[in-house]
């Protein structure tokens, strides 16, 4: 078995990364937030940017904590005005039930902003060092758990990346690791092959379900949402279901175990090895974060030569567009176009480059440029609306 | 003859589309290939396609679904002649369209001849 170099947490779970997250729970504290983490490496600031009201916004709470909950990460900062609804104890208890650090840093209480920044460095500080206490140890590799996703697709993605990326994710699933993917509405069409991938009827179900609730809440008549970009058109990608074949193809050939739900009222994680598909959105920022509330420590993300980051889950880049690669992407699989390199001779690259990043080794752009720490959620009244009960 | 270096891939028998592997001008004679790399067939370009876009390998009637890696990828609008880009100035999702002004942003920047 192959191991990585991990973090071991209190909870059991170990991180490929040690990171100290400053989490703003009020918008009106995400100045403050970055004002700390300029002066402390080692930090990453996740804001709520939807109001300072907890009704209505549980499911972006229950990322944030997730996310603080991740095992790339040691211990967190949780600042907050003081005039909110969004009590910091109720992500402050959780992070503290899995055994790490966390301090609170309410602004109105510590008498104002540059004195809490103040504070609020003191603090960060503590928490890195903490973190830097904790010695790097081997990890088995069946601990990694992969997040899945594509963004920025072309016709290269559905012929090289993708095929490549799922032989890769079959090759993890093997060896005992988890995988998971998302972006439910670019599997609308997939359904049949999904359903028979399925461990149980149950499961079955739940994809269908989940797929026909994200169908229901992105295609509403008389709104024109975009769910496929022009640039995935000028690509050569006509449709949705043409794109939707061409992702599928990430997710490999193994059994899903499960479809985990991410609502108001839940984040499933995965219970054991394996494959899985999530309610991770589509959108890229929002999708790093609905990883790292998942568990993921690592990123396999296919391109046509974007370079999406996240500063909590390391991400890999991957690519089989010939005139688009560049230094941000981490494994040229261009050489399947031409047919001179095999799915399976790339999907090995992939393997060796993954298996280094969990080692510690930087990806293509890693600490260069990052997307924001976006907190995708469901709007609860649109949900009410097109009848989705959160179950 | 010199043989046309112009290559589209058929991910499956089934389908009424091949990919190109190259940039395409009007009226060039290109090879669709298997999987396998053997040529199937040769079809004349109606006009310029970019690689990865989609060329009719046979005519597609109006209402007739385009079929891609043996899947159903979308719905022809209108007949579609053997040699066509088929793309979303001829095809529509089944399931979620793409709004008609982003399509008239990708007709535009493609500079599609209609």
């Amino acid at each position: 078995m192959k191991h990585f170099l991990g973090f071991r947490r209190p909870d059991g779970r170990a991180g490929i990364r040690n990171q100290v997250l400053i989490l703003a729970v009020d918008e009106c504290a995400d100045g403050i937030a970055r004002a700390i983490s300029q002066k402390v490496p080692g930090t990453v600031v996740v804001t709520n940017y939807n109001t300072c009201m907890y009704g209505g916004n549980e499911e972006l709470i229950n990322t944030m904590t997730g996310a603080a909950l991740n095992p790339n990460v040691a211990g967190a900062l949780i600042l907050n005005m003081g005039c909110g609804s969004i009590d910091p104890e109720l992500l402050a208890e959780q992070i503290r039930g899995a055994g790490k650090p966390v301090h609170c840093l309410p602004v109105i209480k510590s008498r104002g902003t540059r004195i809490t920044i103040v504070k609020g460095i003191e603090l960060a500080k503590q928490l890195t060092f903490s973190a830097s206490q904790i010695t790097a140890e081997k990890i088995p590799f069946n601990e990694l758990v992969v997040g899945i996703k594509c963004g920025g697709s072309d016709t290269s993605s559905g012929i090289a990346s993708n095929p490549a990326v799922g032989r890769a994710a079959d090759q993890l699933v093997d060896l005992g690791a988890t995988c998971i993917a998302g972006e439910l509405i670019e599997l609308i069409g997939c359904e049949d092959i999904l359903r028979s991938r399925a461990v149980t009827p149950q499961v079955a179900d739940k994809i269908e379900q989940l797929i026909s609730e994200e169908e229901k809440r992105w295609h509403i008549a008389g709104t024109e949402i975009e769910t496929m970009s022009i640039g995935n058109s000028v690509g050569g990608l006509t449709t949705l279901e043409e794109k939707a074949i061409g992702a599928l193809h990430k997710t490999g050939t193994r059994p899903i175990q499960d479809i985990l739900k991410i609502n108001s009222k839940m984040t499933q994680r995965p219970t054991r090895p394996g494959m899985y598909l999530s309610e991770t959105t589509h959108l890229c920022g929002g999708s790093g974060m609905h990883f790292a509330s998942l568990g993921a420590q690592v990123i396999l993300w296919t391109t046509g030569g974007a370079g999406f980051n996240n500063p909590i889950v390391p991400v890999i880049r991957i690519s089989g567009n010939a005139s688009q690669i560049s230094e941000d992407i981490d494994v040229d699989v261009s050489a399947i176009m031409s047919g001179s390199e095999s799915i399976t001779s790339s999907a090995e690259r992939i393997m060796d480059t993954l298996e280094k990043v969990a080692q510690g080794q930087a990806t293509a752009i890693e600490d260069i440029g990052f997307s924001y720490c976006t907190l995708y959620q469901k709007e609860q009244r649109l949900e009410k609306v097109i009848c989705i009960e959160p179950q | 003859m010199d043989r046309p270096s112009n290559k589209a891939i058929l991910l499956s028998e089934k389908d009424n589309v091949a990919t190109l592997l190259t940039d395409i001008s009007k009226e060039q004679a290109v090879d669709i290939l298997d999987d396998s790399g053997e040529i199937q067939a040769t079809v004349c370009s109606r006009q310029a396609i970019t690689f990865g876009n989609k060329i009719a390998v046979q005519t597609i009637p109006h209402n007739a679904l385009i079929y891609k890696a043996g899947y159903a990828v979308g719905i022809a609008v209108k007949a579609i002649p053997k040699g066509e880009l088929v793309h979303v100035q001829n095809v529509r999702s089944t399931r979620i369209d793409i709004p008609e002004t982003i399509i008239n942003s990708i007709i535009e920047q493609m500079q599609i001849e209609e």
